[in-house]
C-alpha cells in the first residue's frame, strides 16, 4: 500500500513569534523553523505502518520554498521513502494546498493520505477535509488511533468529550491529533541515507494549479499583554473586586 | 559561632532586625526556618534565629552592621540550591535571603551589560537576555530557581563552560558588603582595569564567607546561532574521549556532556522522555554546536562518520527542532533531579582533560571494590574536565550511615584528585560538605592565606562562619 504524507515547514513550536512593526506579518527573520509538528506525527504514523508490513511506499511532499526541502529530508530520515517538493515562493492558504495535494494524489495513487490536522502557523484545521472532498476519498480526521484493515481502515478520532471510531474504506485521508504517537528521533545514519533518496521537485505550474491566496491577512498583532495580579486584604476586598471590578458575582 | 554568643536576647535581635527591613520581612515561623536555613544538601538539620528579607543595599549593610554589633552569624541565602551546604544555617544564624531583591535595571545595548540585584533568578536574566536579543550563557539544570547572588558566589558553572566559561567570566562589576560592613563598588563595568588588585575576583566563588553580593552588572553576548545537538551512543569511555578530541578540533562545539545508561534508563523512567534511540550503549554523549549552514551540518556528520568508522560511536541522532533540542537535552539535564529520591552522595570533581579516562577509571575502580553494593552514576561536563560521581543510598542503609560510609570513599577519591593534581569541588563549591577535604586540593599555605583574607574582609567572623575551612 502506498502511503502519502503532507509535511509543512513552520515555524518552530518552541519560537516566541513577534509580529513585523508594520503589523503585515509575523517576522520570520533569523527565526528556527521546523516540521509542523502534526505532519510528523503523520509521518511517524506512516513509518509505523511501513515497520508493521501494511505500508509498502511512503511519499513525504510539501509545498513552499525551496528550503522546504529541509522538512522533505527529516521526513526522509524517519523513514519515507522519496520526497515531492512542489517548489512556490506563494503563501499558499488552504484551498491552494489542497488542490495540489489532489494533482499529486492523481499522480501518484496512494491508498492512504496521512496529514496533520492542522499546521501551527495558520491553525486553519481545513486542508485535509478540503482534499477529501476534492478527491472524493473518505476522511478520518483527528485520529488517536489507526488501524488498517484490507480495504478499510478503522480511524478513533478525538471528538468533545469522547471517542468516535469511524471505518473509513480505502483510498482515505486521515488527519492526526496529538496522541496519535509519540515520533522518534531521526537517527544520524538515517539522516545520512535520507540525502541518498530520490526528491523531486515540481512547481504548481506544472501540475496546472492556481495558489494565488484568496484570503487577505489585514493586520497581525500581539495578543495583549496579560495584566499582573494583586494581592487582596482579605475575603471581603475580594468579593467586593469580584462584585464591582470583575463583575463575576 | 552561633546564638549562644549574641550580646543580646535573640527577641531583641530580632526587633532590631525589624527595624531594619520592616516587620513583615523578618520571618521566624518554622516553615520559613527550615525552607530558607538550608539548601539542596540534606545532611543538615536547618535552625536559623531568623530569615530576614532586604529590599537594598543599604538594608544589607544595616544587617551586616547589626550582625558585627551583636556578634550574629549571618548566611546569605539565594535560590538555595546549592549542593555543598554552603547556604546551610543549623546554628542560630541569620540567614539574609535575596528573594526581594530582584531587580533589573540599567541595561546598556553599546555595552551590553545590565545591572542585576542578587536575588534575580538565572533565568530571569536568560530571559531578559533574549528579549534584547541578546544571550546570558551560564546555563544548568537549576537555573529556574538559583539566583545570580548565589552563582556568583559560588562561580556556578554548568553546561555551556565548554564555549562560555564560568559565570566569573560573565561579571563586569559588582556591590558588596564587606564583613565589616563597608560597601564596595568593584569594577564598575569595565572591559580592561588593571589598576591594582582585582578584589571583584575574591568575591567571586567566596560562598559569603568575606561579604555580601548585593549588586553586579552581568555581562550578556551575541545569541548563538540555530543549536542543534546530536546524542551519540558509545562504546566505552575512551570512545567519549576520542570523539570528544575529533569534534573539538574541527567545530566550535558549545557543549560537550557524557552520561551513562544507568543514568539514561533512571531519566526515561522518571521523565517519561523518549530513549533517543532504541539500543543501548553502555555511555552517551551530548554535543552542541551552531548549525549555521547546509555545511556545518554536513562538517557535523561527516565527523560522526569517521568517529562511527573509527568504532568509537555505535548510534547518534541530531535534534530536528528545538523541541528535540530540549528534550535532548532534559536526558542530561534532569539526571539530578531524578536521583535525588536516592539521597545520592555527590562528588563534582575535576582534573584536567587529559586525564579524565585514567582518573574516572581509577575512581571507578576502587568504589567498585570496596563499595560493591553501592550504585553509582556518572555524568558530567566532559569538555572541562568535571565529572559528577554520584552514589545512590541502598535502601538497606538508614542516612547517616551511608554518609559515614561515603566520607570514607571520599578520602580513597580525594586521595586520586590529589595525586591527579585535580579539585575536590569543580563547580559546587566547598561549604559544609568539602570543608574537611580542602587540603586534597590546596596546599597549607594557601589555606593560610585564604584565612587572611578572610580577616581583612570579615574582622569579626560574621561571614557565613563554618564555610569552606572552619
Amino acid at each position: 500500500m502506498k502511503v502519502l504524507v503532507a509535511v509543512k515547514r513552520v515555524v518552530d513550536y518552541n519560537v516566541k513569534v513577534r509580529p513585523k512593526s508594520d503589523g503585515t506579518d509575523v517576522d520570520l527573520n533569523n527565526v528556527k523553523m521546523a516540521i509542523n509538528p502534526f505532519c510528523e506525527i503523520a509521518v511517524e504514523e506512516a513509518v509505523r505502518l511501513k515497520e508493521k508490513g501494511v505500508a509498502t511506499e511512503i511519499i513525504a511532499v510539501s509545498i513552499g520554498p525551496k528550503v522546504a526541502q529541509e522538512q522533505i529530508r527529516t521526513a526522509l530520515a524517519l523513514g519515507a521513502d522519496r520526497g515531492i517538493l512542489v517548489e512556490t515562493e506563494e503563501d499558499v492558504q488552504p484551498l491552494g494546498i489542497a488542490k495540489v495535494l489532489k494533482a499529486v494524489v492523481d499522480k501518484e495513487q496512494p491508498q492512504l493520505v496521512i496529514m496533520g490536522k492542522q499546521a501551527i502557523d495558520g491553525d486553519n484545521n481545513q486542508t485535509g477535509q478540503m482534499l477529501a472532498a476534492l478527491t472524493g476519498m473518505a476522511q478520518g480526521t483527528f485520529a488517536s488511533e489507526v488501524a488498517v484493515d484490507g480495504d478499510s481502515v478503522a480511524v478513533t478520532r478525538e471528538i468533545d468529550g469522547g471517542l468516535q471510531t469511524v471505518k473509513l474504506a480505502l483510498p482515505a485521508v486521515v488527519t492526526t491529533d496529538l496522541r496519535l504517537n509519540e515520533p522518534r528521533y531521526a537517527s544520524l545514519p538515517n539522516i545520512m541515507k535520507a540525502k541518498k533518496k530520490p526528491l523531486d521537485t515540481l512547481t504548481p505550474d506544472e501540475l496546472g494549479i492556481d495558489v494565488t491566496p484568496r484570503v487577505k491577512t489585514l493586520k497581525v498583532e500581539p495578543p495583549a499583554e496579560r495584566q499582573a495580579g494583586i494581592k487582596v486584604a482579605d475575603v471581603a476586598e475580594l468579593v467586593e473586586k469580584l462584585k464591582n471590578e470583575a463583575k463575576v458575582i | 559561632m552561633s546564638s549562644a554568643n549574641l550580646h543580646s536576647s535573640p527577641e531583641r535581635v530580632i526587633a532590631e532586625l525589624q527595624a531594619i527591613v520592616g516587620e513583615d520581612k523578618v520571618r521566624c515561623d518554622a516553615d520559613t526556618l527550615h525552607s530558607h536555613g538550608r539548601d539542596w544538601t540534606k545532611a543538615w538539620e536547618p535552625a536559623p534565629l531568623a530569615v530576614v528579607f532586604p529590599r537594598s543595599t543599604e538594608h544589607v549593610q544595616a544587617i551586616v552592621k547589626l550582625a558585627n554589633a551583636e556578634q550574629l552569624a549571618v548566611v546569605p541565602s539565594g535560590g538555595r540550591t546549592g549542593l555543598s551546604g554552603g547556604a546551610v544555617a543549623a546554628n542560630g544564624e541569620v540567614v539574609v535571603s535575596f528573594d526581594y531583591m530582584n531587580q533589573l535595571s540599567d541595561f546598556n545595548a553599546i555595552d551590553r551589560t545590565v545591572r542585576c540585584q542578587a536575588g534575580v533568578i538565572t533565568e530571569q536574566l536568560q530571559h531578559f537576555a533574549d528579549e534584547q536579543g541578546l544571550y546570558y550563557p551560564v546555563d544548568f539544570a537549576s537555573a529556574g530557581s538559583s539566583q545570580i547572588g548565589g552563582n556568583i558566589s559560588t562561580n556556578a558553572g554548568g553546561i555551556k563552560v565548554l564555549r562560555w566559561g564560568m559565570t566569573r567570566d560573565w561579571v563586569a562589576g559588582l556591590t558588596v558588603v564587606t564583613g565589616a560592613g563597608d560597601i564596595l563598588e568593584l569594577n564598575n563595568g569595565l572591559l580592561k582595569n588593571n589598576a591594582g588588585y582585582d578584589l571583584r575576583q575574591l568575591f567571586i566563588g567566596a560562598e559569603g564567607t568575606l561579604g555580601l553580593i548585593c549588586e553586579a552588572t552581568m555581562q550578556l553576548t551575541r545569541q548563538p546561532k540555530n543549536l542543534t545537538a546530536f546524542v551519540l551512543g558509545v562504546e566505552n569511555f575512551d570512545g567519549i574521549m576520542n570523539l570528544f578530541n575529533r569534534f573539538q578540533s574541527e567545530m566550535d562545539l558549545t557543549a560537550f556532556e557524557f552520561f551513562s545508561e544507568q543514568a539514561l534508563q533512571k531519566v526515561v523512567e522518571h521523565s517519561k522522555l523518549p530513549r533517543p534511540f532504541e539500543s543501548t550503549c553502555p555511555y552517551y554523549a551530548l554535543l552542541e554546536f551552531e548549525k549555521l549552514n547546509d555545511e556545518t551540518e554536513e562538517q557535523a556528520m561527516a565527523l560522526f562518520e569517521a568517529c562511527v568508522e573509527e568504532g568509537w560511536v555505535l548510534d547518534g541522532v541530531m535534534s530536528q527542532s528545538l523541541e528535540q533540542l530540549k528534550n535532548l537535552w532534559r536526558l542530561r539535564e534532569d539526571i539530578s533531579e531524578t536521583i535525588s529520591r536516592w539521597t545520592p552522595y555527590k562528588n563534582d570533581i575535576s582534573t584536567v582533560i587529559s586525564k579524565v579516562p585514567n582518573f574516572l577509571s581509577e575512581v571507578e575502580n576502587i568504589v567498585n571494590s570496596e563499595y560493591p553494593d553501592f550504585e553509582i552514576i556518572w555524568f558530567g561536563h566532559i569538555g572541562d574536565g568535571n565529572l559528577h560521581l554520584n552514589i545512590l543510598k541502598p535502601d538497606s542503609l538508614d542516612k547517616s550511615e551511608f554518609f559515614e560510609q561515603c566520607g570514607k570513599v571520599s578520602l580513597a577519591v580525594f586521595d586520586i584528585v590529589q595525586r591527579f593534581g585535580g579539585s575536590v569541588s569543580a563547580e559546587h563549591g566547598v561549604g559544609l560538605l568539602k570543608k574537611d577535604y580542602l587540603q586534597y586540593s590546596r596546599s597549607p599555605e594557601e589555606i593560610a592565606l585564604m584565612r587572611h583574607v578572610k580577616q581583612v574582609f570579615d574582622p569579626n567572623g560574621v561571614m557565613n562562619p563554618g564555610k569552606i575551612f572552619d
